[in-house]
């Protein structure tokens, strides 16, 4: 029962115990709040590749031509575009490259089928080892030789 | 003669002794084929001092630059290009490994210091296999020195010497990523050794049972530093790179993770073979594999074929030749195996299907699928481009899709394997043994459904795995304790606990690094799930308020450090009174701005700050770009990784006794004299 009581008790750390409604700060100015669009503004940045940069997204990237991509989903946004929609804008004009996320398309679709593929095959290799294993027949008791029959004998007519 | 002058001549010395080493390297890899030709079986022990004779030259040749780095000797090229004066001492000493050619020579180094361990090693314990484990390792010296002698030379000259350096990349300069490098080249270049003995055994026909349990602890020791490396660059990317994060899916850290991955499924299917005489040829066919990828990590960081943040600007000839000579080790060692793999004869074992190595083959397969799927979203950008001529992204959003579910039956396996015995499981005792973690685990999943609705099944399943897991690990621990304590009811529980655990250090030292795997896993259930982010503009005075925490922003103030000018905002906590700095640094010589995070940690969460661009208000009042993160249970990842470290280490102390410390010193003693 304890362990249990332990056990939940770490579980309701793991549960973000944040989010308590709280006062005006006593000690600080106005409290400034995130402009309701950044939210979707990386939602969507995070899912686009920053094209000039070593494999990082556009929300991650410092990069300037980031920064320009990220105003670019912001005006489309205020311009009341979904989501779908920015991201087939970006797409039109920088081809797939520009998903972090391959396509399900001719050429993407390899790519989420074959870890699939190579886990029945894995897995298939795997069942057969172990069923040759546990179908084995049990091996022969090794022959043993007139020496070893000798002290067998030997070791009897002690008892 | 000022010092100066006399560095100059030392970084030729050391030149001189590079080039020397890679003869001897040379001549290490021929020593038995001549001994075989000549019919001379002496000069196949001379492997053994070459060995020694290498490491000894290579480590002078080290030495002057680490020298010349240290006396700002700018006539060579590495410390011009990667140092300046300004720069301090500590990472001056660290510069070289801070460059491609540096690195690379590095590499080799260690490479060196552990073919001369494996000669102490194996000088009295496998005297005659030795020189073909050595020859191997020869010709793998030989060939990474031939890289870096004649396309990557870190001895080079500059002249006219310029008055300064370059400085080293200022996000290299921070202690993680001064012992990242290492670290994982200790890893890395460990799987070579295992390697070796697997083509020596090939070669020589030499039976698996008899060197398995010897590769069993170096693999063990490369995967310990291969754990540390990763962990230290998840480490320096969390604090120094300033995004938040701490693991992108980048094709480097891929590169590291594959031959972990494999490597992970070896540590495992070597106790398969040493505990019931299964899997040889597929132990050989993980040795081989696990190297390769090693060397396919180096080829990718190196060659400059894959854009990523560890790149390093190398010209097309370097790729060249580190790809014909992975193609070569790789056609070479794969052949061999191909030819001789089945060199000895299967013992037929029985086995059940609900047995403890029943279970390893399943890690196996899970194991080999994981790194194949990385390995798969790594190249497969590159074969398309190659095949096709378009271009594609496999980004983190694929892995992480991809992933989870592998983690999961990963996590699965961790639990249930430990528990199962050997050889036949019985399913009523092991219903016994699972109740307990199960309701755990249920327990688990429900508290998160009630405290965390709303909540995706993925934080379900993770948070219900990881309670079953930890719970398995509990079971295990007390079922052996309890067993002790009653034979031996004189012993309190701490002392039995505490025996039990050191009586099988070999067992208890892997629950411990699945321990550290499970707070691994708690880390990164809990950034992934309950991360809080807000980005915000704002003015001195102005607070910002996320999760229960109010930031006050109290403005920026600017200053200069030795080699960088700094611009630090200030926040303070409301609730909790601590005060976050995060800066952006300039880097004046090499016109790079940082940006380094400032982290307040406790146990559960950290409260994380990045200072961005200046935007100018509306009377004249600066306000700047504040994002502030609440990452929970980061801290977990770090405890984790050390916590794998000190499980490695009471594996590793498991039967290391007197005898083998009396070999080891007659050995010494017999090259040192």
């Amino acid at each position: 029962m304890r362990r249990l009581l332990l056990v939940t008790g770490l579980l309701v750390l793991l549960t973000p115990a944040f989010g308590t409604t709280l006062a005006t700060p006593q000690a600080g100015g106005r409290v400034v709040h995130e402009d309701a669009l950044t939210r979707k503004e990386l939602a969507i940045a995070r899912t686009l590749r920053c094209t000039v940069c070593q494999n990082e997204s556009v929300a991650d990237s410092k990069a300037g031509i980031a920064k320009d991509m990220r105003a670019l989903i912001r005006k489309q946004l205020r311009a009341g575009k979904s989501r779908e929609q920015i991201v087939a804008y970006f797409v039109s004009r920088y081809g797939d490259y520009i998903l972090l996320k391959p396509p399900f398309d001719a050429i993407g679709t390899v790519v989420w089928v074959l870890p699939l593929f190579l886990l029945v095959v894995l897995a298939l290799s795997g069942w057969l080892v172990i069923r040759r294993h546990s179908h084995a027949p049990v091996p022969p008791a090794p022959k043993l030789t007139e020496e070893d029959l000798a002290r067998v004998r030997a070791a009897r007519q002690q008892d | 003669m000022s010092p100066n002058g006399l560095s100059f001549n030392l970084i030729e010395l050391g030149h001189f002794a590079a080039i020397l080493a890679f003869v001897l390297a040379c001549l290490q890899g021929l020593a038995p084929i001549a001994a075989r030709l000549l019919r001379r079986p002496e000069l196949a022990r001379l492997t053994g001092n070459l060995a020694v004779a290498v490491f000894v030259l290579t480590s002078i040749g080290g030495a002057t630059i680490v020298y010349s780095f240290l006396t700002n000797n700018f006539s060579v090229l590495v410390v011009a290009s990667h140092s300046n004066t300004h720069l301090p001492l500590f990472y001056k000493a660290a510069a070289l490994w801070g460059g491609h050619k540096g690195s690379l020579f590095l590499w080799v180094w260690i490479l060196t210091f552990f073919t001369m361990l494996v000669a102490f090693d194996g000088h009295s314990r496998y005297p005659e296999r030795l020189p073909v484990i050595l020859a191997v390792q020869g010709w793998l010296i030989a060939g990474f020195y031939g890289l870096t002698l004649f396309l990557s030379n870190p001895f080079l000259r500059l002249f006219p010497v310029p008055a300064q350096g370059v400085d080293l990349n200022p996000l290299l300069q921070d202690p993680g990523m001064v012992m990242h490098p290492p670290m994982l080249y200790m890893g890395y270049v460990g799987f070579s050794v295992p390697f070796a003995f697997a083509m020596a055994a090939l070669i020589t026909r030499w039976k698996s049972e008899l060197w398995i349990g010897i590769i069993r602890r170096w693999a063990l020791i490369a995967w310990g530093f291969l754990t540390l490396g990763i962990v230290l660059g998840a480490w320096w990317s969390y604090y120094v790179l300033g995004w938040g994060g701490y693991w992108a899916w980048d094709p480097v850290e891929n590169a590291s993770f594959m031959p972990w991955l494999v490597g992970t499924a070896l540590i495992h299917s070597i106790t398969v073979q040493e505990r019931r005489r299964m899997l040889h040829t597929w132990n050989i066919f993980l040795v081989i594999t696990t190297f390769s990828l090693s060397l396919l990590g180096t080829f990718l960081v190196r060659s400059g074929v894959l854009s990523s943040v560890h790149a390093f600007a190398v010209d097309p000839g370097q790729g060249a030749y580190i790809l014909g000579f992975m193609t070569v080790v790789l056609a070479v060692s794969f052949g061999i195996f191909l030819v001789r793999g089945r060199y000895q004869e299967a013992e037929e074992t029985v086995t059940s299907p609900l047995s403890r190595e029943s279970l390893f083959v399943w890690n196996n397969v899970i194991f080999t699928t994981a790194a194949g799927c990385v390995l798969l979203g790594t190249l497969y950008p590159l074969a398309v481009d190659a095949l096709n001529g378009s271009r594609i992204t496999v980004g983190p959003p694929y892995f992480n899709t991809v992933m989870m579910p592998i983690f999961f039956i990963m996590l699965l396996l961790m639990a249930v394997g430990p528990l199962v015995p050997w050889r036949k499981a019985n399913l009523s005792r092991l219903r016994v043994r699972l109740l307990v973690p199960v309701i755990m685990g249920l327990v688990g999943a429900v508290s998160m459904a009630v405290f965390a609705w709303p909540v995706y099944w993925t934080g379900l399943v993770a948070v219900g795995l990881v309670s079953f897991v930890f719970g398995t690990l509990v079971v295990d621990l007390v079922r052996a304790v309890r067993q002790r304590h009653q034979q031996l009811i004189s012993e309190n529980v701490v002392t039995a606990t505490w025996r039990t655990v050191l009586g099988n250090r070999r067992h208890y030292g892997g629950m411990i690094v699945h321990l550290g795997i499970l707070m691994i896993a708690v880390g990164v259930v809990g950034t992934g799930l309950f991360r809080l982010e807000k980005s915000v503009v704002m003015a001195p005075g102005d607070v910002v308020q996320i999760g229960g925490e109010r930031l006050r922003f109290d403005g920026v103030r600017s200053f200069r450090k030795e080699n960088y000018v700094a611009l630090q905002g200030k926040l303070t906590s409301l609730d909790h009174g601590f005060v976050l700095r995060p800066e952006r640094r300039n880097y004046e010589d090499q016109q790079m701005p940082t940006t380094n995070a400032s982290v307040n940690s406790d146990p559960l969460r950290d409260v994380y700050a990045v200072i961005g661009g200046a935007v100018p208000g509306k009377n004249g009042i600066m306000r700047y770009v504040v994002q502030v993160y609440i990452n929970p249970l980061v801290e977990f990842l770090w405890l984790g990784g050390l916590t794998m470290i000190f499980g490695i280490g009471v594996t590793l102390s498991h039967r290391v006794g007197r005898v083998a410390h009396a070999a080891a010193t007659d050995a010494v003693s017999a090259y040192a004299k």
